[in-house]
């Protein structure tokens, strides 16, 4: 294995809906601020990857517009995911791991703010035969979830409720979060439902931002960073596609992903400083800290996506501010958790280290 | 045994924002004034119509915009032959790559008001625009180029 490590992150602001960027624009800044941080320029750029869904751009192979601002010319060896760009980055790490190049480019757009109406887009991503005719609102099979792992005790609404409180005062200290501030429990348990047992605060703002992180390999890593953030170990794992065949309280896809990360890495969840949980529902975080058996780990310091989500680039920006604590000294070890599709369907895991 | 099912109606529909960007609205605003509006990159000199915000080449901002007449040449075409659903002309008629005096990319464009065997690469060109009230924010502001006869010179 080689060994490589995140040496620079940047990302734009969450917001609820950004109405001047176009896709290259809004990508653009954010790729200066992550090349320069780096200390390189694109033509040191061996490899472009990139995560971002045409369910919420309206087009067919729309992230093609985004690369006006990687600077394609002369050609670029480039791929994209159609998913969250954390499996950009996983097919980053693995093409640097093929001793392909040296550095590579990974960035994430995420534009949840086109779809008019969500409801008419998330059904499209379900079963076409059984589930996508009946329409479920887009926060329906979470509310499912949530009520199955309340009634399995993993958690409760108070304890959603203190979950938004904890991640939004976190947030407090982050200035590209979508929403922070002080809020108490009682004050959140006092919304109506949206999705019962979901409230509002308890489903992650959906927005838009981007966010780019730049992989390095070996000498490369450690000559662009003072402290690189070494990713030791990375695999993903997806449950079945049908939510009703799946026990909605557990997340055997993540349970399998961190063994397999932690054998890759030799160290697990119990030596992580900090854990970044792609939690677009506040009832995740409890069937993620089981099933990754997680234990004392601070869980979303950036105020992870309860205080903000933009969509395709939220696990990216898990892997980017896992790695940021340890560049800044304040993680030794750290995890990155990204989702996508339906109630925790697929999950991918990432552990972080600085040199010792 | 059982027939199988062999179709499943599933319609969906799905309404969209779309964004345009700062660079693409340049165009697009000009285009509802019968005006094709270009921006230069410094660094490369690439004039851009349509204009984005910044030159992908070089990833600088672009230039002021400045306006372009239209005029240009045939970079390339084809002549369409073939009917197909949503087709908005009768065939046979020419796609054409225009490429504009003044700039360094092409437009896509119909070529009318010729006979398609008489269309050719090099042929001067010149923009139709759309009555007053038919003006909008897109290129079917334009409704078609047609060949310019006195004072276009080919290329």
């Amino acid at each position: 294995m080689r060994d490589v490590a995140v040496v620079s992150f940047a990302q734009s602001p969450c917001q609820a809906a950004n109405r001047r960027d176009d896709m290259a624009d809004i990508l653009l800044p954010v790729i200066r601020e992550a090349v320069y941080a780096a200390g390189i320029g694109r033509d040191d750029v061996d490899f472009v990857v990139s995560g971002s869904h045409d369910f919420y751009e309206g087009r067919t192979f729309s992230y093609i517009e985004s690369l006006d601002a990687v600077g394609a010319w002369p050609p670029i060896s480039e791929s994209h995911v159609e998913s969250d760009a954390a499996w950009a980055l996983a097919e980053a790490w693995s093409w640097l791991q093929l001793g392909e190049g040296d550095i590579a480019l990974v960035y994430g757009i995420g534009r949840g703010s086109l779809p008019a109406d969500l409801d008419q887009v998330v059904p499209a991503q379900l079963d076409p035969y059984f589930l996508a005719p009946l329409a479920p609102h887009r926060d329906a099979i979470a509310g499912l979830q949530a009520h199955a792992a309340i009634e399995a005790g993993l958690t409760s609404e108070q304890g959603m409720a203190e979950v938004v409180v904890r991640c939004l005062d976190a947030a407090t200290g982050n200035p590209l979060a979508q929403r922070s501030g002080q809020v108490d429990v009682a004050q959140l348990l006092d919304a109506p439902y949206v999705s019962s047992p979901l409230r509002e605060h308890d489903v992650a703002p959906i927005g838009d931002a981007a966010a780019v992180v730049v992989l390095a390999a070996d000498d490369a890593a450690r000559r662009l960073a003072e402290r690189p953030a070494w990713v030791r170990g990375l695999d993903h794992r997806m449950d079945t596609h049908y939510p009703g065949v799946r026990d909605l309280t557990t997340s055997p896809s993540t349970r399998r992903a961190i063994g397999r990360a932690a054998e890759l890495a030799g160290f697990t969840t119990s030596d992580v400083d900090i854990a970044e949980l792609h939690t677009e529902y506040s009832h995740q975080e409890a069937i993620l800290t089981n099933a990754l058996e997680l234990n004392g780990a601070v869980v979303n310091p950036s105020g992870g996506p309860l205080a903000g989500r933009p969509v395709t680039a939220t696990g990216l920006i898990r892997i980017g501010e896992a790695a940021r604590q340890i560049r800044d000294g304040n993680a030794d070890r750290a995890l990155a958790h990204a989702t996508s599709g339906q109630a925790l369907q697929q999950n991918l895991v990432c552990l972080l280290e600085g040199d010792g | 045994m059982t027939e199988p099912i062999t179709t499943m109606p599933s319609p969906f529909r799905m309404d969209y924002t779309y964004v345009a960007g700062t660079g693409r609205s340049v165009f697009l605003r000009g285009l509802a004034e019968r005006k094709l509006m270009a921006r230069r990159c410094a660094g490369c000199e690439q004039v851009y119509l349509p204009p984005p915000e910044f030159c992908s080449r070089c990833l600088r901002e672009l230039e002021p915009p400045f306006e372009l007449d239209g005029r240009g040449v045939v970079s390339t075409f084809c002549v369409v032959s073939f009917p197909f659903p949503g087709q908005r002309i009768d065939p046979p008629y020419v796609v054409a790559y225009i490429q504009p005096h003044g700039a360094g990319t092409r437009l896509m464009h119909l070529v009318r008001e010729v006979e398609p065997e008489d269309v050719h690469i090099g042929m001067a060109v010149e923009p139709v625009w759309v009555s007053d009230d038919e003006l909008d924010t897109s290129l079917l502001s334009i409704r078609h180029f047609r060949p310019v006869h006195n004072g276009g010179a080919d290329a």
